[in-house]
């Protein structure tokens, strides 16, 4: 229902606003002919493109994605900042799956709940190849990436620009703000003052190009759910160097996709479009282009597991606090010694060093600390080479405990085996694909 | 951003302002006085500048105005530092190498993808070449305006712009290796040594041990740079008939340097009977001589390996210096930097020496006259108008515990100098009472006599005020520290040639030349306030800018 008032208020809304909206936003607008002259261009034209170079080399292009794979979007997206012309200005628009997407150099035990989203089942896992923090992406997300000449980047410009579209569309309370989010006080449209972050940027600066994308929460259906998936049961243990995510309060914006898109690309062109003279066609891409080489290359690496769980920059893993990370643990309620203790170091994904004390064990005679060096020896073999121990690979961590112990007089008690392979399978679950 | 420093740098600058760009590691208005010597050789009391973003900043600019060389076959190995990526970001994660030692990269070939919160920047290559060394694995993090790779650069860049990629080292120009004549300077703020060495005279038995001491704290570095040395000190050691391989280095990378040669002599002639007088040359100002020794960085600076460390305690002078630059700090500083404008004063040396040179002259009495006896006497005059900047706070005769201003009638005006065995401030006395000439004859006999190591405590003591000449090595703003009983101290940073507005009523769209020269106070600002330093800098300034005004005040 109120989609729909919206819909309406904005049909009236876009005849006063035009004007006036352009002029009272930031300087980086660039279109001198604001206002009317774009009312006639609503009805933009599109066509499904194979993405040329020709097409690559105008100066202005505007592409919008018919699917909704995340591999292949992020694919499209690294090719387009790869091949354009390094004079152009690309818009790209599309739509997730549902899905959670890490930063570069993030680690996703320590910032997605994997079991959950193993549960999950439909929801997948995906690594993007800008900075940033952790978001979860699905249909009622919009995300807008915008390439440009390193010349003119500016963290601010184009999250500027979005800014101007939800104000087209209602959205008076939209702002940038310090971390160059975009935020709405209370439900956007003069309702309540508590600040909502609606919009995360992330961006990637190459030699020739500079690319900023960003997402924007309009309808989710999944918001309330989005904080399970982005709390980690590992988060306690695990100590990591690279970005750590921000957290904020997050809300809908509550407008329609299409609604969204279509005022973007307003927006975009009128930045762009006027100043280099072009007559600019919505390109729709989609699984057509999955066959290129460079971008079945980039799906190939995005979907591969090495990536997504290998690319993790070194971390520690320890169930007591250390001289590295002296947090308090929660206490583990474990069938286990007193003095229990696992630590990992962990460096690609894989097992650098392992120290793992306090097991209970079976067996004939008692030397429980050989046992457990025997154990963290088991665990940390071949760290130098190809046989290092990968967490994403130990599927079950009850198989991956005995086969420490295989093959030698003692093994672990079966509740001890079973309470500690519970607790490590929640927080290192092995891989999504499963 | 730029342009935020550009406008800056046109008007006074004051100390909190200097420390806000610093920190935010795009200042290039920190004091230049390029003082990264050698770790265990650290004196200087300018804030320690990282001249490394300066440097940077400069490489960045560098590649627009770059020539290529062709004819020139040098093979450096030139440590590439990691250029500003913006935003006031000063460390960031590596995330990705693509290159490794031993491969080869073209110029903007990538090297690796850093990342710094929401951002990931992929770093190309500026030179063609092979990759030496990396510095950071990946996930570690990396510095902003540090080395971070290692490459050997094929073909002939400017050396000047090799020089802007590297960590700089104690820099002199060749200017500054005619320490002996002319103006002498140091890289270190001088002033605070006066005191030091006053305290040096004053426990002279202490200064005879020097000799023997000076050797034995003294790591003798004759690796594999033994015969390192700069051209002028090689010069040094040919005349002196000292072979320079058999002369321990002190220097970077045991470099020899001046100071070292002068010790061997010493050493090799007579450890027996030192002389009072020998108590100043061997004083190891080694900053000092650190700076202006090296006259540009050698091409084998960088070594591969391993960082080591080597603890090395302090001199005695090295301690003298660290007490009284620590008392020197318990004076509150405040900075006031001015542009003046040289132009006429340069026409009118010039005139001048024109007239010395022609006239036959008396036994002592100089042939050429420095900017240096025109500025001091400028100050002098500017201290009949304020006598409170000549004078000093007496903590302590006062009956009743409370604090004084002592002031004093004559201007002693101490003037630092570089020597070989260091930095000195001699005093040129009574000023108030001399001319050009007879100021610049002062300075002249105080220089040789410095050279010589045959200051005496007289020419040692007393000063009022001190003038330190920085600008003949290089620097254009800088933040001196105050001598131990004066209240005030001016830095004279280079001069250069920009372009002005003419100040000729009806030609005010003329560009000009116009020669630029900086001044730098600082002061105690316990006692002296910004209003009477700025109305004190102004006659200062009034008189050097329009020298004329010395003719009005003859007797």
């Amino acid at each position: 229902m109120a989609a729909l008032l919206l819909r309406s208020t904005t049909g009236g809304f876009r005849c006063l606003t035009k004007g006036p909206a352009f002029v009272s936003t930031t300087t980086t607008t660039l279109s001198s002919n604001p206002g009317f002259g774009l009312l006639t261009k609503l009805r933009r034209s599109y066509s499904t493109t194979t993405l040329s170079q020709d097409l690559l080399n105008k100066r202005v292009q505007v592409y919008q994605s018919t699917s909704h794979d995340p591999y292949l979007n992020l694919s499209i997206e690294h090719h387009l900042l790869q091949h354009s012309h390094p004079d152009s200005y690309v818009l790209f628009l599309y739509i997730n799956d549902p899905c959670v997407v890490i930063g570069r150099n993030q680690n996703p035990w320590l910032e997605v709940n994997l079991p959950a989203l193993q549960e999950a089942e439909d929801i997948k896992l995906v690594r993007r190849r800008s900075g940033g923090g952790t978001v979860f992406h699905d249909h009622g997300n919009v995300n807008w990436s915008v390439i440009c000449p390193p010349a003119v980047f500016d963290r601010d410009r184009h999250a500027e620009m979005v800014v101007r579209a939800l104000k087209d569309l209602g959205i008076t309370t939209a702002k940038v703000n310090e971390r160059h989010d975009i935020v709405i006080a209370g439900d956007g449209r003069g309702n309540g003052k508590d600040v909502f972050k609606v919009s995360g940027s992330a961006y990637k600066l190459t030699r020739l190009r500079s690319l900023h994308h960003g997402t924007c929460l309009l309808n989710s259906p999944r918001l309330k759910n989005i904080g399970k998936f982005l709390r980690s049961p590992g988060e306690p243990y695990i100590k990591a160097r690279g970005v750590e995510s921000v957290r904020s309060p997050i809300r809908n914006v509550d407008i329609d996709t299409e609604e969204f898109n279509k005022r973007v690309v307003d927006e975009f062109l009128a930045m762009y479009e006027e100043q280099f003279g072009e007559d600019v066609k919505v390109e729709r891409v989609g699984e057509e282009v999955k066959d290129m080489g460079n971008i079945r290359k980039g799906m190939d690496e995005l979907t591969s597991i090495p990536w997504i769980y290998g690319q993790t920059p070194q971390f520690t893993f320890s169930s007591r606090p250390t001289e590295d990370d002296p947090r308090e643990r929660p206490s583990l309620d474990l069938d286990v010694q007193s003095d229990f203790n696992i630590e990992f170091t962990l460096r690609h994904g894989e097992i650098q060093t392992a120290n793992v004390s306090g097991l209970k064990y079976e067996g004939p005679t008692m030397d429980e600390d050989f046992y457990d060096g025997m154990v963290s020896q088991a665990l940390a073999q071949g760290s130098d080479d190809e046989s290092a121990v990968k967490l994403y690979e130990i599927n079950d961590w009850a198989t991956a405990l005995k086969s420490a112990t295989s093959g030698q007089a003692f093994k672990m008690s079966d509740s001890s085996l079973n309470s500690i392979s519970g607790w490590l399978n929640k927080v290192f679950p092995g891989n999504h694909f499963r | 951003m730029k342009n935020m420093l550009l406008r800056q740098s046109s008007r006074a600058v004051g100390r909190q302002e200097l420390w806000r760009l610093r920190r935010r590691g795009l200042s290039r208005l920190a004091p230049t006085a390029t003082a990264t010597t050698t770790p265990s050789t650290t004196l200087s009391h300018t804030h320690p500048l990282p001249a490394n973003l300066r440097s940077s900043a400069l490489a960045q600019q560098s590649s627009t105005r770059r020539q290529f060389h062709a004819t020139r076959e040098l093979q450096l190995v030139k440590p590439v530092l990691l250029a500003d990526i913006g935003e006031g970001i000063v460390e960031c994660e590596v995330i990705q190498w693509f290159v490794e030692p031993g491969a080869r990269v073209e110029e903007f070939s990538r090297l690796c993808e850093v990342q710094s919160d929401k951002a990931s920047v992929e770093i190309t290559s500026r030179f063609a070449g092979v990759v030496k060394k990396l510095y950071y694995d990946a996930g570690e993090m990396a510095k902003v305006g540090k080395p971070f790779v290692d490459i050997d650069i094929e073909g002939g860049p400017e050396n000047k712009e090799v020089e802007a990629l590297t960590p700089p080292e104690p820099v002199s120009t060749p200017e500054g290796q005619q320490a002996s004549k002319g103006e002498a300077i140091s890289t270190s703020t001088p002033q605070a040594i006066a005191p030091e060495l006053e305290q040096a005279f004053i426990e002279a038995p202490w200064a005879q041990e020097t000799p023997a001491l000076s050797h034995s704290p003294v790591t003798k570095q004759t690796g594999k740079h033994a015969s390192l040395a700069t051209p002028a000190v090689r010069h040094l050691a040919k005349g002196l008939n000292v072979d320079i391989t058999e002369i321990p280095g002190t220097g970077k990378d045991g470099r020899v340097l001046k100071e070292d040669v002068y010790k061997f002599v010493q050493a090799r002639d007579s450890a027996s009977t030192p002389s009072p007088s020998a108590a100043t040359p061997t004083l190891p100002g080694v900053s000092a001589a650190a700076a202006a020794a090296s006259a540009f960085s050698s091409p084998d600076a960088t070594i591969s390996g391993p960082q080591t460390e080597i603890t090395v305690p302090l001199t005695r002078t090295q301690e003298m210096m660290f007490k009284s630059m620590t008392r020197s700090l318990t004076i509150p500083h405040f900075l006031y930097a001015d542009e003046v404008d040289f132009t006429s004063l340069v026409e009118l040396r010039a005139r001048l020496n024109k007239v010395l040179s022609k006239s036959g002259l008396p036994e002592g009495q100089v042939k050429k006259l420095s900017y240096l006896p025109f500025v001091i006497k400028a100050v002098s005059m500017a201290l009949y108008k304020y006598p409170v900047l000549n004078a000093r706070v007496d903590l302590v005769s006062n009956t009743n515990g409370k604090p004084s201003l002592v002031m004093r009638s004559q201007h002693n005006i101490g003037v630092a100098m570089d020597t070989p065995s260091g930095l000195l401030v001699p005093v040129v006395k009574n000023v108030g009472s001399l001319n050009i000439l007879s100021i610049a004859a002062e300075l002249a006999r105080l220089q040789s006599l410095a050279v010589a190591g045959k200051l005496s405590p007289q020419d040692m003591s007393g000063g009022t005020i001190t003038v330190s000449n920085i600008g003949s090595i290089g620097g254009t703003y800088l933040s001196p520290v105050i001598v131990e009983k004066e209240v005030a101290i001016l830095g004279i940073g280079r001069m250069r040639t920009v372009p002005a507005f003419s100040t000729v009523p009806g030609e005010e769209d003329k560009i000009l030349r116009r020669q630029i020269c900086n001044f730098s106070w600082s002061a105690d600002h316990r006692v002296i306030d910004g209003a009477t330093m700025a109305r004190a800098a102004d006659v200062v300034r009034t008189i050097v800018e329009e020298p004329d005004v010395m003719v009005m005040h003859l007797r």
